[in-house]
């Protein structure tokens, strides 16, 4: 007796994703069982001191939601834009040698955008800090 | 010279260049340089044209292309221009008659102010363009421009003084008129196109495209472009705009309304002779209403005291005589008598100007007379002129008219006997004009008297030239009992009927008349019309004016058949109505309510569908979301939209 | 081929002037330049047939006469918007140089995704027209209009490029070739599986939103309106033409052979963009906000190609992307200078500016679809098109009508040019907004949108060269 996901493979229709959505049912099913389970289960005490933020057991001064400067999330904001294209350097990465110098001049090429880039918000005063 | 032929998109260019500058400038050009430009371009225009008759004269006949006017399809239209002997011959007589007409008016035209003077020269050259671009056309798509642009002409020169309120509505009678006959025109040629695809003559007169018609088709088609005919030409049913015309300037009935326009029908028939040999009904009808068309306007002719509508009558008679001749296959004939009556007629028509002129504008011959002792040369001319359309040996009319009345007898002894009689009338009521207007006394007012004068030089002239022609023209057409191979028209017009000859000779046995009938058909014609010449002679060299109203046929006659009234009546008066009909009913409550619910209905609509636009994303998404699931509904469950 | 990478290229250099000059002027200048190029290199691609740089494309690219042809058209189209509103992009903020950057980097999306011939290259194409689009809207910093419409636009794009991505899957998963390649996604004519039948609504629904159809087109009219005019002008014409092309493209490739299993669904939406854009446009009083419905009620029509699906509607969509922007960025160019957007803004234009009011009413004229106009010709073309499809020809019938409701509002406009007073003493335009090279510019504006409508063969004759 074959497991039936290896027959999945054989061909591609509607039916075939049948397990799937057994899955995601039983996924769906679990959490909310979780969920609405301890909320049942679990016992309640309701205090003033309990709704309150917890702030490491410093007392709260005023509201958490303070307007902070832009300047910190251009800065994050840029942050996550290099730090993302670095994940195209892990395929690159494990195909070096296959893709031999042709691979490497696409990749100076797409290092050197960055570069462009970086040059860019520099000059544009994107990273300055003080002013 | 030789290659005159590759250049006869000069002939119709040069007149248009003559509108565009009198046209443009019109408040600048003095009248004699207006006068001269316009006469200048018509002349140069008939040199070109003499070149081109000479080389077609000499077998060359030339067929230009010049570009594709429409392309749709497999359907092909292009702007060509076919010069063969028809089109040359006509060429000479609208150019021809076209300068001398443009001459005289310089002269007769002169009272108008210069920016008025100026623009009538720019409507005539726009005329003579049009009438240029019809006869050279190389298809009926040509022919139809030209023959819209004639009747936009014709319109815009019989309301020239436009400020008279009659002379408009004679203006707008003549182009509805025109339009309804137009309408017969273009559905022939849409006819043709759904048949055959061409409109090209070359193409639709070969044997494949011919084979391709039934009888149903070709005399359906052929019907349909003679009702064409009737309305440009004046024949039954759609005559009675052509006496109303003469509102125009003279010498514009004298040209358009005589000369040139009025034939445009008879040359289209002539072109398309071979469809009409092959629609033996369409013939019988188009010689029926020729020659009743020729009688009604002869009988209406004898009562009528107007200069010009004794003119105007006689005209649309003649014409009928033309299509009496195209209707009994004498193609020859009916081009052979557009040629003389373009002669005589624009001489009698000239000559009845300069007469208006001496008269200080009074065109009632009532009160005229004796006019013979102040204007010698307008008198002898005219008297040349009335006696060529007589049918007078040796005049041209003679001939041609002899040559129609011949064939009209080898059709049917009827035709040639109602023909004659006509020819008769014709006869009188052309003398009664003369004897009116040139013998007896004078009896218009004092001062009419004393400002009675011969024309200057530009109205004599081309009058003097006219009555050259009208009276040797016929010269070319001698028929063969008195000269054999006298008739050198026929031989030149022989290529372009010969086609038509063909076909006529294998499918009825044909007989030529024998000399001496022709002999005795002949004298007969010419014994009546001098009788008939006399007594009117006779009668009104001695006119006097009487008070007495007239009766019975008289009466009749004089109110041209009541065939005005009667079209009022049955045709105009119940339009109205409908039209009534429709503007209060059906407009204003049908689609006008129809059109203001409609209106009314999205004016609601938009208000509503306004409030959707809230402005909130999550709405917005919300709306999508729907919308999806929509479409999904639709794809999995909705068969068909 | 030279198309993608020059205007990217062009970008990343419009870019970099703003960094590095401080000329207010320059940037126009040099992006009439780069436009011009664009225009001269894919000229000469689509007349030579061979791109200047030769990329190995593995086949993802499709560069067809006719592909070229539609960017040419574009080209022309933006070279013509920066001439004539170049200006007023200055007018806009500090930032020029980007404005320009930004609408190069579209140029290079509206390429792409006019020449793709894979899902992923339709998606990449249309992300990179999408996304300066949303920054462009908000250009305008210190109006709040202009960010709230910038922030919509995000949000519910976003909320799109979800369901193409979704389709695209579903697309890709679900034919036996499991290939990206619109060529290749063969379905031959039996049913399509469940999974492509989802896949196709889905991309039917996101492709839609691109190009505003209903019922996705919600967000237009705020994000029309809430952008800076000009690039209301740019993404009302450009952005959207390229949009259907790509529609257009997708569907006609991959699933033509099966169009009866989807037809209904675009009926649906031709039928709804025409009634929603059309009617609601009538009742707008800002000329501004019924060019906004207006350009809903024209993507009704260009829906129309996409219904018929044929040679006819191939070169019609050419045709009426020329002719709808030229005429759109010639009512948008004199709009921008009028002195209020609403339509009493513009009573009495024609006596203080005849030039203005002419071309004005030449492009209402053939927004309407007025014979002579290019916008006639183009609605003819959409028209025979749909006819020739042979299916629902009530269809084509509703479409005439709408044409006709068009009418209204576009001749109240017309009607205030030329039949009222002004409204006020005040001039209607400033007159020192009026240069000499606009009202030429707009009057090449005009001759060529007569042109089209009576030679329309000029252009769709380079599409079949």
């Amino acid at each position: 007796m074959d497991f039936f996901f290896l027959q999945v493979q054989a061909q591609n229709s509607a039916e075939n994703y049948f397990p799937i959505v057994i899955q995601i049912l039983f996924a769906i099913g679990l959490l909310t069982l979780m969920i609405f389970g301890s909320d049942l289960l679990g016992p309640k005490r309701k205090t003033a001191d309990k709704l309150q933020n917890f702030e490491s057991g410093i007392e709260i001064k005023g509201n958490a939601r303070q307007p902070i400067a832009i300047k910190y999330f251009l800065v994050a904001i840029l942050f996550v834009l290099f730090d993302v294209e670095v994940i195209f350097f892990y395929p690159y990465a494990i195909n070096f040698r296959a893709l031999k110098w042709e691979g490497f001049l696409a990749v100076v090429l797409f290092v050197s955008s960055f570069l462009a880039g970086f040059i860019y918000i520099f000059k544009k005063g994107a990273l300055k800090w003080e002013e | 010279m030789n290659n005159v032929l590759h250049i006869v998109w000069l002939i119709p260019i040069l007149p248009l260049i003559g509108f565009l500058i009198n046209g443009l400038f019109r408040n600048s050009l003095s009248k004699s340089v207006a006068g001269f430009v316009g006469s200048a371009v018509i002349l140069a225009s008939f040199a070109l044209s003499i070149f081109a008759f000479l080389q077609v004269k000499s077998g060359n006949t030339h067929l230009a292309h010049y570009f594709n006017l429409i392309n749709i399809d497999a359907l092909r239209i292009g702007f060509d221009f076919k010069i063969d002997q028809l089109s040359s011959l006509f060429l000479l007589i609208i150019t021809g008659v076209g300068f001398l007409i443009h001459v005289y008016s310089t002269s007769y035209m002169h009272e108008e102010p210069s920016k008025d003077f100026a623009k009538y020269f720019a409507y005539l050259n726009l005329f003579v363009f049009s009438m240029l671009l019809l006869v050279m056309g190389g298809n009926y798509i040509i022919m139809f421009i030209g023959w819209e642009g004639v009747g936009l002409c014709s319109y815009l020169l019989i309301g020239f003084w436009f400020k008279n309120n009659d002379y408009t509505n004679a203006a707008k009678k003549a182009f509805i008129m025109n339009r309804i006959g137009d309408l017969g025109f273009l559905l022939a040629v849409f006819w043709l196109i759904s048949k055959i695809g061409t409109v090209s003559y070359d193409e639709v007169f070969s044997a494949t495209s011919l084979a391709k018609l039934s009888t149903t088709d070709i005399t359906g088609i052929t019907l349909l472009f003679f009702v064409g005919a009737t309305g440009k030409s004046a024949q039954i049913p759609l005559y009675t705009w052509l006496p109303d015309a003469m509102a125009g300037p003279t010498p514009v009935s004298a040209l358009i309304h005589a000369a040139t326009m009025v034939t445009a029908g008879i040359y289209m028939i002539a072109r398309s002779s071979i469809l009409y040999s092959m629609a033996p009904v369409t013939q019988c009808v188009v010689a029926i209403v020729g020659l009743s068309t020729a009688i009604l306007a002869a009988t209406i002719a004898l009562k009528q005291n107007d200069i010009k509508k004794v003119l105007a009558y006689s005209t649309v008679s003649q014409l009928g005589y033309m299509f009496l001749g195209l209707g009994v296959g004498a193609y020859t004939g009916a081009v052979f008598h557009v040629m003389t009556h373009a002669f005589f007629k624009a001489l009698l028509f000239l000559g009845a100007g300069s007469v208006i002129h001496a008269m200080g504008g009074e065109q009632d011959m009532r009160n005229m007379g004796g006019l013979k002792k102040h204007m010698r040369i307008t008198h002898l001319t005219f008297l040349l002129g009335c006696i060529a359309i007589a049918g007078i040996p040796p005049f041209s009319g003679f001939f041609s008219k002899d040559e129609i009345l011949a064939a009209a007898f080898e059709a049917s002894p009827v035709f040639w006997v109602i023909g004659v009689a006509g020819a008769m009338m014709t006869a009188f009521y052309m003398f009664r004009l003369y004897g009116m207007t040139f013998l007896g006394k004078f009896r218009g007012t004092h001062e009419q008297e004393h400002h009675l004068h011969e024309s200057p030089a530009a109205i004599t002239f081309p009058l003097i030239v006219l009555a050259i022609l009208a009276v040797f023209g016929g010269f070319v057409g001698i028929p063969e009992v008195f000269v054999h191979g006298g008739h050198k028209l026929a031989e030149f017009l022989a290529p372009v009927f010969a086609q038509t000859n063909a076909y006529v000779s294998s499918h009825h046995a044909h007989e030529a008349l024998s000399h001496n009938t022709e002999y005795i058909l002949m004298g007969t014609s010419v014994l009546l019309a001098l009788v008939a010449l006399s007594y009117a002679i006779n009668k009104f060299s001695k006119y006097q004016k009487t008070e007495t109203a007239s009766t019975g046929l008289a009466k009749v006659l004089e109110n041209k058949w009541y065939v005005d009234e009667l079209y009022d009546a049955v045709i105009v008066k119940p339009l109205r109505s409908l039209s009534a009909f429709f503007n209060n009913v059906i407009e204003k409550k049908g689609i006008d309510g129809l059109v203001n619910g409609v209106g009314k209905a999205v004016n609601y609509g938009g208000r509503q569908l306004r409030w959707i636009q809230s402005g909130q994303v999550g709405a917005y998404v919300l709306l999508m979301v729907i919308g999806m699931l929509v479409l999904f509904i639709i794809q999995f469950f909705v068969k068909n939209i | 081929m030279n198309a993608i990478i020059f205007s990217a290229i062009w970008g990343v250099l419009m870019m970099f002037t703003g960094a590095f000059v401080q000329s207010k002027t320059l940037p126009k200048y040099l992006a009439i330049t780069g436009a011009a190029l664009l225009f001269l290199l894919n000229g000469i691609e689509l007349y030579n047939g061979t791109p200047i740089f030769n990329i190995n494309g593995m086949n993802m690219l499709a560069i067809t006469s006719m592909n070229l042809t539609f960017l040419e058209v574009i080209f022309a189209a933006t070279l013509l918007f920066f001439m004539l509103s170049g200006r007023d992009v200055e007018r806009v903020g500090e930032h020029v140089s980007e404005y320009f950057a930004l609408i190069f980097f579209v140029l290079c999306g509206v390429s792409l995704s006019s020449t793709y011939n894979t899902l992923l290259l339709l998606f990449l194409g249309i992300e990179i027209m999408s996304i300066p689009l949303y920054v462009l809207t908000g250009a305008d910093k210190r109006n709040l209009k202009s960010n709230e419409a910038s922030l919509k636009y995000f949000l519910m794009g976003a909320f799109s490029t979800g369901i193409l991505l979704m389709g695209i899957a579903f697309i890709y998963g679900g034919n036996t070739n499991a290939s990206f390649y619109i060529d290749q996604i063969h379905l031959g004519v039996g049913k399509m599986p469940v999974m492509i039948t989802v896949g196709v609504v889905l991309l039917i629904i996101a492709l839609s939103f691109k190009v505003s159809a209903a019922p996705f087109h919600f967000w237009t009219p705020d994000v029309y309106d809430g952008a800076p005019t000009v690039f209301t002008s740019f993404m009302s014409t450009i952005v959207k033409a390229a949009g259907f092309f790509a529609f257009i493209r997708l569907f006609k490739t991959s699933f033509g052979p099966v169009q009866g299993q989807w037809q209904n669904l675009i009926v649906f939406i031709t039928v709804a963009t025409m009634l929603i854009g059309n009617v609601t446009a009538v009742f707008q009083q800002s000329v501004k906000r019924m060019l906004a419905y207006s350009s809903i009620a024209q993507a009704g029509f260009m829906l129309l190609a996409l219904f018929a699906l044929n040679q006819t509607a191939d070169d019609g969509i050419i045709l009426y992307s020329a002719a709808y922007s030229l005429a759109t960025i010639g009512i948008f160019a004199i709009l921008i200078k009028m002195n209020d957007y609403t339509i009493e803004g513009f009573n009495g234009l024609a006596k203080q500016q005849p030039l203005l009011g002419l071309v004005a009413t030449i492009c209402l004229l053939s927004l309407t679809g007025i014979p002579l106009t290019a916008g006639f010709t183009s609605k003819f073309f959409m028209l025979t098109a749909a006819v020739e499809n042979g299916h629902k020809f009530w269809v084509v019938i509703v479409a005439v009508i709408f044409a006709a409701i068009s009418a209204y509002y576009y001749f109240r406009v017309i009607q205030a040019i030329y039949f009222k007073e002004p409204s006020s003493a005040e001039p209607v335009i400033d007159a020192e907004r009026v240069s000499g090279s606009f009202k030429i510019l707009l009057a090449i504006t005009a001759i060529l949108i007569l042109i089209l409508g009576i030679y329309p063969e000029i252009l769709i004759g380079w599409a079949h060269h």
